[in-house]
Order: C-alpha cells, then structure tokens, then sequence
C-alpha cells in the first residue's frame, strides 16, 4: 500500500518535473527567438519585402472570413442582447450600448485572434516545421544564411502590421451587422442604436481594441514560428507542430485577454 | 585548400553518434565518407557544414575553424562551402532558377540583373537541365531533376568545396550515374573539393579518389579508391559477393 503510494508520489513529482523542465526550456527557445528576431531587425532590406509577401497571405487573404466571422458575432450579440434586455422595458439605446462595448473590447480583437490562430497560425507551424523537417532550414543555414531572418521575422511583423488592421475591420462589421440586426428585428431605429454606441463610446477603446490586436498578432505568428522552427521527426512531427502551435497561441490569446481587460479599467 | 576533421565527438543524449573523427580531405580531391546505415555519415557531414556543433574536436576548412573563427571568416567559408541534401532539400514556393538564385544572392530581387540571369542559366547548363525547367517548382520536378537542381544551387555561387548526402538515394540507375558523373566533373574541371556521404558503393567507386568508413562512430578504415574492394568490412563484403566493384 505504502509502495503503491510512494511510486504514485514519484511518479507525479517525475511528471511534474518533465513539466517544468519543459517550460523552461520552451522559455529559453522562445528568449533566444526574440533576441535573433531583434538581431535581425537591421537587415530591412532582406525582410521588409518578406514581410509585404506575409501581409497579402496573413491579413489580406484573411478578410473574408474575419469579416464573416466578425458580423455573425456582432449580429448574434445584438440579437442576444435585445432578448436580454426585453426591448421596451429597457431603453432603446442599450442595444447599441452593448453591441458597441461587446464588439470593440472582446469580440472584435478576441474573435480575430482566434480566427487567425486557426488559419494563420496553424499554417505557418505546419509551413515552418515541414521546413524543418525536409532540411529547407538546414538549406538556408548552409547558405550562410539566418533562418530567422528569412523565415520568422516577416511572419512575426506582417502580424504585427495585419492583425490590427483585420481587427478595425472586424470591429466595423461586428458593429455594422448588429446595427443592421438590431433595427431589422427590434423596435428601434438607427438613431436609438446610434445614441447608444456613443453613450459607451470613448476614444481608448478604439486604442484598445488596436492594441490587442497588435499584441495577439505578435504572439500568434511569434508562437507558430517558435513552434514550427522546434519541429521534430517526419510528418507526425509536423502534426504535433501544427497541432501545439493552435493549443499554445489559443491559450495565449486568452490569457492576455485576460490581463489586457485590467488595462480598459485603469484607462478609463 | 582541404577540410580538416579534428577528433571530432558527437552526442545525442547519452549516446555517442562519434568518437574523435579524424578526417582530412585533400584540395580538389574527392572523398567518399562509407558507412551502414545509422553510423553517423550525415552528422558528421552536418558538423562539416557548420549546421551542427560537435561536443569536442574541430573541422577545418581553408584553415579556418568553423566552430572558434570570428563571425566574418566563418561566413566567408560558408560562401564557398555548398551543400547538397539527401532529399535535395528545395525551397517548395521557389521556382528552380530561384532556388539556384538564393544560392547566389539573397534570391529576393524580383527581377534579377542579366549577370545574374546568365550565371543561373550557366548553372543550370552544367548540370545538364533543360531552360524549361527554370520556371518549374520543385513539385512538378523528377527526383533526378530536383537532385540537379540541388547541385546547381549549392555550386552556383562558384563554392570550392560541395559536401553531398546521399547524391544518388532514391534515383534510377541512369540519374545515379548521371549524378556521379556531374561530381567527377565539378572536381576534374572546376577544381572542387568534395566530401560524399554514402552508402552506395557503385557510386563510391565512380567518384572517390580516397574512401572512408565509418562505423561504430569511429573511422575504420581510410584508403585509396582503388583499394575499395579489399575493405575488411560486412558492407563492402556483402556488395561485393553481388558482383565486383568498378571502379573508376
């Protein structure tokens, strides 16, 4: 019984260790990541037209469904919020109170970084550590030249430079489409959602709103060029890659959501 | 002119992938590193390369040391240092003559210049591919033409020394040797020094002018090309047992 007990206890505290180990570890990859991304900066000339490459894949191509994504939220949320509040009871502005608070703080920013870790992020693991895994990277090393140059700092800037954009864009639909909702099925007008939005509406939350955005498209394409360039074996390698860059820029985007909320709080 | 292997020690984990690896390989001369499968070849041709760093010992190249030389000199070895990967290793979203670019510039000009242009297609011609496969991907080429247009990439930059892995894996008889004859060529017209790992004796005995065998992460034996077929050795006992070894 004592034995069973004690092989439970050390096996957890191996497990746990292995787990700690492994964070440290991805820690110092990741150090050691930002540190050649902010070597790398001075070669402009070899990264800035990388970079205008990755905005078309990264942010353009990406319009359409950020949009999409965008107005059915803002849609549902204004939908959601006119049943909430039972619509004649409550003032008629407060549809277009909520809509323009949801939209611009979360859904706006939240729903294109997740949007983005599913199309973006995903894409540049796989794209990256199937490079690693077919010597592509070993290819561009053996040329002289720095992988992270050529490969993960474009990514990490046309992120940096397309997801606030796509974010602006998604803020503008998200609050279209609840407006266009919100007077289809509700008792009010334009005026009424419009009294509402500028009711809540200050100029910090446009700023925050470009801010998340900002940092969830450093991290997303940051933590798929982590990911991707530490890829290891053939094709389950690339799984696991793909795999773990989607979990981890998940997680990440979540949980700076959640600490970025505190700074709406003290700028208000 | 030469690589020079220096007790060269190589771990993964706890196990020793290589033992104090010493090695030289003499300028404009070829040769050809043998060993079975898993004996280390590849990583040892990687350290040579600069792509992996060795627990202990040194390589050489022109006299300069890859791993203890300032930044500047190590670069400047790399430019004349080519290598080609066993499974070619091109670049997917480049076109062949693109590929053949970045060995050249940074193969980022939208428009390359004419020397420019002229140089890839000179390339392109020594290694025997058709103008039409410039504007191909690597996808929609053969393994043989891809394994060329490797070659072109890690030559085009006029490199002194070309370390192969594994030339001929995976390619028919007739682009074996036409790989085999293009490594005898680089060294008997450009002068180029040359390290190929394999474990394809028919090539080995086509290109070597010296071969060594590694195995047990230790070089077993190193002798003349002619003198291929009397190695002490299952690999080469085996093969030879199939029929005798040209050699060339």
């Amino acid at each position: 019984m004592f034995g069973v007990a004690a092989r439970s206890a050390l096996s957890l505290d191996l497990g746990l260790g292995r787990y700690v180990l492994t964070l440290i570890r991805n820690a110092a990859a990741a150090g050691s990541l930002a540190r050649s991304c902010i070597k790398a900066l001075r070669y402009r000339r070899v990264y800035l037209p990388l970079t205008f490459t990755q905005v078309w894949d990264i942010g353009v191509s990406s319009i359409p469904l950020v949009l999409l994504v965008a107005m059915i939220s803002g849609a549902v949320t204004s939908e959601q919020s006119g049943y909430q509040y039972n619509v004649g009871t409550m003032p008629a502005s407060i549809t277009g109170m909520v809509v323009t608070a949801s939209v611009l703080t979360e859904l706006g920013p939240v729903v294109t970084a997740l949007v983005l870790v599913g199309r973006v992020g995903a894409r540049i693991g796989s794209e990256l550590a199937t490079m690693v895994v077919s010597e592509q990277v070993y290819a561009v090393r053996s040329t002289g030249r720095d992988p992270v140059l050529y490969l993960a700092l474009p990514r990490i800037l046309a992120g940096a430079l397309a997801v606030p954009a796509l974010v602006m864009i998604a803020d503008a639909g998200g609050m279209l489409a609840g407006l266009g909702l919100a007077v289809a099925r509700q008792p009010i007008t334009v005026a009424d959602f419009l009294e509402g939005a500028r009711s809540y509406f200050y100029p910090f939350v446009l700023w925050f709103s470009l801010i998340k955005g900002l940092l969830f498209g450093v991290c997303i394409t940051f933590t798929a060029c982590l990911v991707g360039l530490r890829a290891e074996g053939g094709a389950a390698g690339v799984g696991r890659a793909t795999t773990s860059s989607v979990v981890a820029s998940t997680v990440i985007v979540m949980v700076g959501d959640l600490v970025l909320v505190r700074l709406l709080g003290v700028f208000k | 002119m030469s690589i020079q292997i220096d007790h060269v020690t190589k771990r993964f984990g706890s196990q020793a992938v290589l033992r104090s690896v010493n090695l030289t390989v003499p300028g404009e001369r070829t040769l050809v590193l043998l060993g079975p499968s898993g004996a280390g070849k590849s990583v040892l041709l990687k350290i040579v390369a600069g792509l992996l760093e060795p627990e202990e010992g040194d390589v050489q190249v022109d006299g300069v040391s890859i791993f203890d030389a300032p930044e500047r000199a190590v670069a400047a070895v790399r430019r004349r240092t080519g290598l080609v990967f066993q499974y070619s290793a091109l670049f997917d979203s480049l076109t062949a003559a693109e590929n053949i670019q970045f060995g050249l510039d940074d193969g980022l000009a939208r428009a390359p210049s004419p020397e420019l242009r002229a140089r890839v297609e000179e390339t392109m011609s020594w290694v025997n591919l058709e103008p039409e496969a410039a504007t191909k991907y690597p996808a929609e080429l053969s393994g043989g033409m891809q394994k060329r247009v490797a070659i072109a990439r890690a030559i085009a930059g006029g490199q002194r020394y070309v370390l192969y892995d594994e030339p001929t894996a995976g390619l028919d008889p007739v682009n074996a040797e036409a790989v085999a004859q293009l490594i005898r060529r680089l060294q008997r017209e450009l002068g180029v020094t040359s390290l190929v790992v394999t474990h394809d004796l028919d090539l080995a005995g086509r290109v070597a002018d010296t071969v060594a065998l590694l195995d047990g992460g230790r070089i077993q034996v190193e002798v003349p090309a002619c003198y291929l077929d009397s190695i002490d050795h299952p690999l080469i006992q085996v093969r030879r047992r199939a029929r005798p070894l040209h050699v060339a």
